[in-house]
């Protein structure tokens, strides 16, 4: 009997061997160009974020527009430090190796996530997907949107036992020590020039530019990049964790996440190429049971 | 470990802080500019210091602001 099911171990190890060479192939054909398109978003994206607060200071910006460009700019701010996390725009060792850690250091600042913290939690994410006990995403659970949302936000606050303190408890990553001085430093200075614009009589802008906007992307980023592409966060292993799915707010909107599917299983294809490498894997995965919510 | 433990301690000092260095002013800011009069008159940064204090309070308390 056991020899049998281990007959049957070896023969599923094997097809999954095959299946994954298979969708290799076809993988890399996406994969390996530098995504300018991604350079350009994050630390343009930046200097937006930069100018909103001159322009707003001097009176050429309203504060109600300066609040609703920061909210977009800091929503937008992450997916270009989510490439640099996965060394697509330039791997270890590479010429551009400092384009990528800069793009990944940079974006993230209106968010106020550290990008070698987002880093190892992140890892810990792609390793454990739905796991309850070490996916650090998983948080962010909910039969719905809004309980997600809501969850995500309890989830975040300073004393709650969420899972990305317990993936930095567990992790063993050697930048560990230098991410959290990094942390230290953005989260100090963070909250120095919030106090220092409010003392200064400057609190609602401080309010409008940064704080708010930050909790809002926050959520918004939380219920796209995580609850969504993983509802309902129950299955577990390489074909079940992700999902492709059709989002009633369009592709844009969703910021690509449809194709996340393709993410989890090649995470160093870049965001614009998972559209076009999910259409083209499409059958070969829906005969591997990947979970599929798209319509055809 | 051991940040994640100072970090802790750095974690329930914080609201009280955030609730005096950064809500009590934006409490006072926000009773100007929407012209709202304070109980019993008192100034605007006093009336947002009692209550940026307290809510940082409760919330180093429960460990959450909501």
């Amino acid at each position: 009997m056991s020899a049998a099911t281990s007959s049957l171990d070896t023969a599923a190890a094997r097809q999954e061997r095959e299946w994954k060479r298979e969708e290799a192939a076809i993988a890399r054909k996406y994969m390996g160009r530098v995504p300018w398109e991604m350079v350009a978003w994050g630390l343009g994206n930046f200097v937006l974020w930069l100018s909103i607060w001159p322009l707003t200071f001097t009176g050429v910006l309203p504060l109600w527009a300066a609040f609703v460009l920061s909210t977009l700019s800091t929503t937008l701010c992450y997916l270009p430090s989510h490439e640099a996390q996965h060394s697509i725009i330039a791997t270890e060792g590479s010429r551009l190796r400092w384009l990528n850690e800069l793009v990944g250091h940079v974006s993230t600042i209106p968010l106020l996530l550290p990008y070698r913290i987002a880093w190892i939690t992140h890892k810990q994410h792609h390793a454990h997907a739905n796991d309850p006990d070490l996916d650090p995403d998983i948080g962010n659970k909910g039969e719905t949107w809004w309980q997600s949302a809501w969850n995500g936000i309890q989830a975040r606050q300073f004393g709650a036992g969420h899972g990305y303190k317990n993936a930095l408890r567990r992790s063993d990553d050697p930048n560990l020590r230098k991410a959290f001085s990094e942390a230290s430093i953005l989260s100090l200075g963070h909250y120095a020039i919030l106090t220092a614009l409010a003392w200064s009589g400057h609190a609602i802008e401080a309010a409008l530019i940064w704080w708010l906007p930050r909790h809002i992307a926050m959520t918004y980023i939380q219920i796209f990049l995580s609850w969504a592409p993983h509802h309902p966060m129950e299955e577990k292993g390489r074909y079940r964790d992700t999902r492709a799915w059709r989002s009633p707010v369009g592709t844009i909107l969703s910021m690509g996440m449809e194709y996340h599917v393709i993410h989890h299983l090649f995470p160093r294809i870049p965001l614009f190429q998972t559209g076009p490498a999910y259409h083209e894997m499409r059958r070969m995965l829906d005969e591997r049971g990947c979970r599929n919510d798209r319509p055809e | 470990m051991r940040f994640i433990r100072s970090n802790a301690m750095a974690t329930a000092a914080g609201p009280v802080l955030f609730g005096v260095a950064f809500l009590a002013p934006l409490i006072a800011q926000s009773l100007e500019a929407a012209s709202l009069p304070t109980p019993f008159g008192v100034a605007p940064i006093h009336f947002g210091l009692v209550l940026g204090l307290s809510l940082g309070v409760i919330a180093a308390m429960r460990g959450r602001w909501v």
